[in-house]
């Protein structure tokens, strides 16, 4: 049992925009090297979560933690300084720019001296961005695209991943692809919270899940046991 | 707590317009009696300015197309007034009249050529309309080139007052008739969303040119008066910018988009002005640039949204009934002759420079058929439907709907004949209520002789009545897309064209929207194509699959057939299991 | 001869209007604000230029760097203080910057009509003249086109390839995924603004050398800039340089065959006909 702190603790988070709270007191945690899912339903608080410890949106009140230290409520270019890697559901790309500019803007925040090294292992685990290296982002097809978002945060050297919804729009050839790399990020540290709408998708890839409804954690547990739980099926069903 | 004032009958209704129509009786006849001269010109001087306020509110504040040009009618109004005055022997009431229309007819034949631009644009344009019509009039011997005309001196004070006074209370009048009705709505959404809007069937070119038109008499009426009660123009006041400074300064100030607006915005301006320029002559501009910037930074809204902080001048639900009714659905009626298939599409073609994102594509979807459409991205399926329903034209190739080509007819004619469309993401207006969402649709489908009571119907169906009043960004994500599946259902369509409207739906919602799917055949929808990637949440419902690759059809046959086909398994499903 | 006289002055006038439709470009096609008050900072700093010239005998490539930062100076303190709340607002963004510039334009014009007087001022700076080739240059307007040519160019360089540079175009193509990459996007508003009146400011500078200016040309030069980047298209850098240098040229020779007022209407005039003819073109950029 390690006593570092978790690589990302979240406690009794309060988020919502204007009138609507969407998260009504969250907690969880996630350790270096883990794959966790956060499922349920649409509109049931998973973006929501996520870009709230992005920081893109301020929480009314509750923690979030990487590693220790408090990050809740910081601008959200600060909380990817942090170490929090982001791939934004609808992949925010920037379209006029090249797939290398793109490697390139993400390697501001990787250490000078390793910058070159990472560019090369993220190349070579996504060969099809290497081969379009001077294509812009707007021109690529959308397993291209969310690749090219993956790969940019991944630049960064992410401390925690952030994936939300990778596989919307693709097509179930291309999802499997994009699935593939998880595994490789879990090699090398890197805790990875994955929202997933498709409840068999999430499980697949993640060791363990959290099921979120109307904005708060209803389950949790490993992959495993949440598979085989009838409940699990019963709140996506709204039962 | 924003809430919309409800449209209907009441005793209150009524009485609030008595004790209005008073009040405006009681100043407009008072003022000429009592007032001195001076009051009468302030006066005078506010009624015009409110004229051009409202002009101006018609067509930047309803339908969004901000025009920083509205003082080239007021100069035309001005000139024509002028000329026949000098020219013929109508009175003058008649030549400010004639004026008006003339503004009118010009309005007619720049309006479409002005309102293909959007934004910046738009307003640039007319601003420079108002600068060359300026330079063309200095020219312009007859009128009196670069040092104007004088008019004959006729005093006639109280005329132009009560003409200023008619003319600024017909443009509250219109502006709170536009507010609630079917054009105002229409307007509404083009303002919102100007391509979702002719999806809806919204005639967007017609509802433009109308409102501008209507924009245009207003200044010119308010030019053609104070030519007369100056007996003077020349270029540099006829078409003076700070004209439409100070109008927009006063419709901002009041509260854009709104029916008291440009009339409160004007009168406190106006009034607080007078007392500015008696402690800071020549500051005028500096004002009003500033009223500019802190009404925009800290009330955007004007003077009318902070009378809706207090509960007051909130807008009307437009043509809401006093409680929604229990309505019957719609009868299933077609205009298609017996065995025409429903869709028949040849050949299609779409070039955007090298790029081919169809490629000779050619299918018919019958009678009672539910069609899926699979394929990667980039495959081509929403330029599929984005060619269909005419936001982008074909290269090549021909599209039938119900026997009809329909490849050159504008997106809200299409619409109309019953060609609906869903949204990848939802188009759904902001800015206005459920209901209006829904009932805009309506009036425009084929159901809209009856419009509020096939909307009513529609929300019944899809599982919104309980929210119709509620403003749209009340609305939690999920429900956004059933609203943007009620506008659909609202224009009674014949084809039904639902775009990936099972993403980002939970197993619950994709329920709801397959149950309705399973009924659109007995709502009188011919056939239904749904461009899709959850492709199981589909497979049962089609009766065929259609798959695109890199723009090119190469499956279209049962779902059973088509997902074991091994060409589509390895072009989109992966290698086979 | 006539032809290419013509041409070479409407290419070094051409020149200077480049700056100015680039330093729009900059400000309305990265950072969406609609800046109706760019002539007025143009004015302001052609106005100073001509009074501490007259006051001081200095040059005025001199001044043009001082000139410069302090343009940027003041686009720095206004974009925090009138532009960067009206973000919140999303998609109306746009619409209300339109209106906060509109103000500001006023404000800026009637301060420069109190502090600078109404008459119309230029610069005695290099009023010699040489030829080559039959063409007579005047020096003043090739210092201006050359200099103003080569401030655009240098954004351009800048935006495309420096880090910075690119940062900035990343903020202004996706906010949300810009700021994934540590990047403030706050700040990066506040560079492009900074840095467009500052050019807008430099613009000023080169401009008064060659044309008279005073306070109420404001106007017409905002109007200039953005039926260049009308023309050339929002956003397309060699487009608007193209544009530009081309109504740099149809200028002068429609203000040697039909005169001052026909040359001052021609921008309004090309955009309407163009407007008329290719419709499509003018789509709202995505």
């Amino acid at each position: 049992m390690s006593l570092e702190a978790p690589a990302l603790a979240v406690r009794d988070l309060v988020a919502g925009f204007g009138q609507l709270t969407i998260l009504n007191g969250i907690s969880l945690e996630l350790g270096a090297g883990e794959v966790v899912a956060v499922l349920g339903a649409n509109g049931a608080g998973k973006t929501t979560l996520l870009r709230t410890i992005a920081g893109l949106i301020s929480p009314r009140s509750g923690e979030i933690r990487l590693f220790g230290d408090s990050i809740g409520g910081q601008a959200p270019h600060l909380v990817s300084r942090a170490g929090i890697g982001h791939v934004p559901s609808g992949r925010e790309l920037f379209p006029r720019l090249s797939v290398a500019d793109h490697f390139e803007l993400g390697g501001r925040l990787c250490a000078p001296e390793r910058r070159a090294a990472l560019q090369e292992r993220l190349y070579a685990m996504f060969p099809v961005l290497a081969e379009r290296r001077r294509q812009r982002a707007g021109t690529l097809s959308g397993g291209e695209q969310q690749m090219l978002a993956i790969a940019r945060a991944l630049m960064t050297e992410p401390r925690v991943l952030l994936l939300d919804e990778p596989s919307t729009g693709l097509a179930p050839k291309v999802v499997l692809s994009v699935f593939e790399t998880l595994p490789m990020l879990r090699q090398q540290g890197v805790a990875v919270l994955l929202a997933e709408q498709s409840l068999p998708l999430g499980l697949s890839a993640a060791d363990r899940g959290y099921v979120i409804d109307h904005g708060r954690i209803v389950m949790a547990g490993t992959a495993a046991e949440l598979s085989s739980d009838q409940r699990v099926v019963d709140t996506y069903l709204g039962r | 707590m924003a809430t919309f004032e409800r449209a209907g009958r009441g005793r209150g209704r009524v009485r609030r317009g008595i004790s209005l129509a008073a009040l405006v009786a009681t100043v407009l006849v008072v003022i000429p009696l009592a007032g001195s001269a001076y009051t009468l010109q302030l006066a005078t001087d506010i009624l015009t300015s409110a004229a051009l306020a409202y002009g101006w509110n018609l067509i930047s504040g309803f339908t969004g197309y901000l025009s920083f040009g509205q003082v080239s009618f007021y100069g035309i109004g001005g000139y024509a007034t002028a000329l026949l005055v000098l020219h013929t022997p109508l009175p003058w009431y008649v030549a400010v009249a004639a004026g008006g229309l003339l503004a009118a007819t010009a309005a007619l034949v720049i309006g479409p050529v002005m309102l293909r631009l959007r934004g910046i644009l738009f307003a640039l344009g007319m601003f420079g309309l108002a600068r060359i019509l300026g330079v063309v009039f200095s020219d312009w011997g007859y009128a009196g080139g670069g040092n104007g005309m004088t008019l004959p001196a006729e005093l006639t004070p109280i005329g132009v007052y009560v003409f200023a006074a008619l003319v600024a209370l017909a443009g509250f009048g219109l502006s709170a008739w536009v507010a609630r009705s079917g054009f105002g709505l229409d307007a509404m959404g083009l303002r919102e969303d100007e391509e979702a809007a002719a999806a809806l069937g919204v005639p967007t070119t017609r509802v433009k040119v109308i409102a501008f038109v209507a924009s245009a008499v207003l200044p010119a009426l308010a030019g053609g008066l104070v030519a007369w009660n100056r007996s003077y123009i020349d270029p540099p006041s006829m078409f003076d910018p700070t004209i439409d400074l100070q109008t927009v300064v006063f419709v901002l100030f009041g509260g854009i988009g709104t029916v008291w607006g440009p009339f409160l915005g004007t009168l406190v301006l106006m009034l607080a002005g007078e007392q500015f320029l008696v402690y800071f002559p020549n500051l005028e501009l500096a004002l009003f640039g500033v009223v500019v910037i802190l009404t925009v930074l800290a009330l955007p809204g004007g003077l009318v949204s902070l009378a809706n902080r207090f509960g007051r001048l909130h807008p009307p639900v437009v043509l809401a009934p006093a409680e929604l009714p229990d309505a019957a659905p719609p009868l299933p009626h077609t205009t298609a002759a017996d065995g025409v298939p429903v869709l028949e599409v040849r050949d299609l073609t779409v070039r955007f420079g090298g790029l081919v994102a169809l490629d000779s594509v050619s299918f018919v979807i019958g009678r009672g058929e539910t069609i899926s459409i699979i394929g990667a991205n980039g495959a081509g399926k929403t330029t599929l439907f984005n060619t269909l329903t005419g936001f982008i034209p074909p290269t090549s190739g021909e599209i039938r709907f119900l026997g009809r080509s329909v490849a050159r007819l504008p997106t809200f004619r299409r619409a109309q004949l019953g060609m609906a469309r869903s949204f990848q993401i939802p188009r759904v207006m902001a800015a206005m209520t459920v209901w209006e969402n829904v009932v805009l649709a309506a009036r425009h489908g084929r159901q809209g002789h009856r419009a509020v009571e096939h909307a009513a119907w529609v929300l019944g169906t899809v599982g919104l009545a309980p929210m119709w009043l509620d403003p749209v960004t009340r609305l939690p994500p999920g429900h956004r897309r059933l609203l943007e599946f009620a506008r659909v259902l609202a224009l009674d369509p014949e084809l039904v064209l639902l775009d990936e409207v099972m993403a980002g739906m939970s197993r619950e919602e994709q329920e709801n929207v397959r149950a309705v799917i399973r009924r659109l055949p007995a709502l009188g929808v011919a056939a239904v194509a749904c461009v899709e990637h959850v492709i199981a949440a589909i497979a049962d419902l089609s009766d065929r699959m259609i798959v695109l690759d890199f723009g090119r059809k190469i499956a279209d046959d049962v779902p059973a057939r088509v997902l074991t086909d091994p060409a589509v398994v390895r072009a989109y499903l992966g290698e086979p299991q | 001869m006539l032809a290419l006289q013509l041409l070479v002055d409407g290419i070094l006038l051409g020149g200077t209007y480049v700056l100015i439709a680039q330093s729009l470009n900059l400000i309305f096609g990265v950072m969406g604000v609609v800046n109706l008050a760019h002539g007025s900072f143009i004015v302001m700093a052609g106005l100073f230029t001509a009074w501490f010239t007259e006051t001081t005998a200095a040059s005025p490539l001199l001044v043009l760097p001082i000139v410069l930062l302090v343009g940027f100076g003041v686009g720095a303190v206004l974009q925090p203080l009138l532009l960067e709340r009206l973000v919140q607002h999303g998609r109306r963004a746009e619409l209300l910057s339109l209106m906060v510039t509109f103000g500001l334009d006023y404000v800026l014009v009637e301060l420069a009509l109190q502090v600078f007087g109404s008459n119309y001022v230029s610069i005695p700076y290099l009023q010699s003249t040489f030829t080559v080739g039959g063409v007579t240059v005047s020096k003043a307007l090739l210092v201006a086109g050359v200099f103003g040519g080569a401030l655009a160019a240098l954004l351009h360089l800048g935006l495309n390839r420096t880090p910075f540079g690119k940062a900035l175009l990343a903020a202004s193509q996706s906010a949300t995924g810009a700021v994934s990459c540590g990047i403030d996007v706050g700040r990066m508003r506040l560079v492009a603004f900074a840095l467009g009146v500052g050019l807008a400011s430099a613009a000023g500078v080169l401009l008064v050398l060659v044309i008279p200016m005073a306070a109420e040309s404001a106007d017409s030069l905002t109007i200039l800039a953005f039926v260049i980047i009308a023309l050339g298209g929002l956003g397309n850098y060699v487009g608007v340089a193209v544009a530009a240098l081309l109504l740099g040229v149809a200028q002068s020779v429609v203000g040697f065959y039909f005169g001052g007022d026909a040359e001052n209407v021609l921008p309004f005039v090309l955009l309407i006909a163009f407007m008329a003819a290719r419709p499509q073109r003018f789509r709202r950029a995505a």
